[in-house]
């Protein structure tokens, strides 16, 4: 019976004992969110357009978004209305569809009963909706998950 | 053998024998009796799912109208509404209850969304409930407002409908008719005119202004660095001014085109609301 005793205390001992080869010392932990959209600011139109839109946003991402951060007050966000709007119309209307957007983003007495708002917290406004088509125009978002 | 072991025996199985004799009774859950009247408890309880089961195998071994309307009527309000339809119509013939059966025979029609075989089947007369027939003509009118297109004339529209809702009627058949649209030209033109002023004509009055100040703005750098011989700040901002100003120009026709895309769209949720809250008119059968 003791030896059963000694061999169930060596066994949980050596089982679950910690261990003392690997260095105690506070973890990295970084805060930082995951950026949920990064993948679709790419347009994966492979076309001339393409490539100045991929390389635009690049620009972009590396002098401007990573720095000032999540501070867009719409969903999507400036970036990729643009790179949605050209991919939906083209360069020309893309343009013009930014530039809108970009003057209302600049709007610091924002109408709020104009834009429904997402599960993000942010005014739901898609590029769609400036389409010029009346049939693309949605005003509640749509969720998949 | 004492009195007193006789006496707890004789307790003892007089307690087997009423045990025994309830689970007699319990045990016929399935008589058609019993299955009615649980069929009949789930739907007074908007069970309408599990009645439907029950109503199911009642049916299978008795006909009866009242029961065959209920089935029907299940299926109505669960949403199946084609087979619904089916199931009315066996009521159509030589029944009691045809006349509620060809009334709530319309009222499935209605609530599947398919106005169009809705007014086929009224314009044409088909199974027609006498009894019922301005409650039809008020939902037959009720497609009109509800599709918001095609509309008949007004007096026509509301004239199944009692006097008092029939000044909320006029407004909805004169917003739908004549909505108080803006132009998307005329806001790009305005806009073109003078930066931002499409967008007060859509009502955007913050983003009019914003858009004026920005354009204005980069407007007076460009000029201010021409002047001053500074070639590429000028042309920088003489491109800025371009962008704001095109922007503003296709935005107001833009916001124009979601003014009227809003105003449908809050409209059909106000007509729905109104319709929905008066339960579309119609009124209570208890079968």
């Amino acid at each position: 019976m003791k030896k059963l005793v000694y061999i169930s205390f060596l066994w949980a001992s050596f089982s679950f004992a910690q261990t003392d080869w690997q260095k105690w010392e506070a973890k990295d932990i970084s805060y930082l969110l995951p950026a949920k959209n990064e993948q679709k600011l790419l347009t994966r139109n492979s076309s001339l357009v393409g490539t100045v839109l991929n390389s635009l946003k690049s620009v972009y991402s590396f002098t401007i978004s990573n720095y000032d951060g999540d501070n867009c007050p719409f969903t999507p966000t400036c970036a990729v209305f643009f790179v949605e709007s050209v991919e939906r119309t083209n360069i020309a209307a893309g343009i013009l569809m930014f530039a809108d957007r970009f003057t209302r983003d600049m709007n610091f007495l924002k109408d709020t009963y104009r834009y429904s708002l997402h599960k993000n917290g942010k005014h739901f406004d898609p590029p769609s909706n400036y389409t010029l088509n009346s049939h693309q125009i949605i005003f509640e978002p749509e969720y998949n998950d | 053998m004492t009195k007193t072991h006789i006496a707890f025996m004789s307790f003892f199985l007089l307690i087997v024998s009423i045990a025994k004799s309830q689970t007699n009774v319990q045990s016929d859950f399935f008589s058609n009796n019993n299955r009615l009247k649980f069929a009949n408890h789930l739907y007074n309880e908007k069970d309408y799912l599990r009645a439907l089961g029950e109503y199911k195998e009642i049916l299978k071994l008795v006909d009866n109208d009242t029961i065959r309307f209920r089935f029907a009527n299940s299926f109505l309000k669960v949403g199946r509404y084609d087979e619904a339809a089916q199931n009315f119509k066996t009521l159509f013939v030589s029944s009691k209850l045809q006349e509620e059966a060809k009334f709530s025979y319309y009222q499935t029609l209605f609530f599947s969304g398919d106005y169009n075989d809705f007014r086929i089947n009224y314009d044409g007369g088909f199974y027609l409930p006498q009894k019922y027939y301005k409650v039809i003509d008020r939902l037959n009118s009720a497609t009109y407002f509800l599709q918001q297109a095609n509309l008949p004339g007004e007096s026509k529209l509301i004239k199944p409908f009692d006097d008092s809702v029939q000044t909320k009627l006029i407004y909805f058949s004169q917003m739908i008719k004549n909505p108080p649209k803006k132009n998307p030209v005329t806001a790009a033109l305005l806009s073109a005119a003078i930066p931002g002023a499409g967008k007060f004509y859509s009502g955007e009055i913050t983003d009019g202004l914003i858009a004026l100040g920005a354009t204005l703005l980069s407007g007076f750098l460009a000029v201010n660095n021409f002047q001053n011989n500074h070639q590429f700040r000028g042309w920088l901002f003489t491109g800025l001014t371009a962008f704001f100003y095109g922007g503003s120009i296709y935005g107001s026709a833009a916001s124009a085109k979601i003014y009227n895309a809003k105003l449908k769209s809050d409209l059909n949720k106000e007509i729905k609301l109104y319709f929905e809250e008066r339960n579309y008119f119609l009124p209570k059968i208890e079968l």
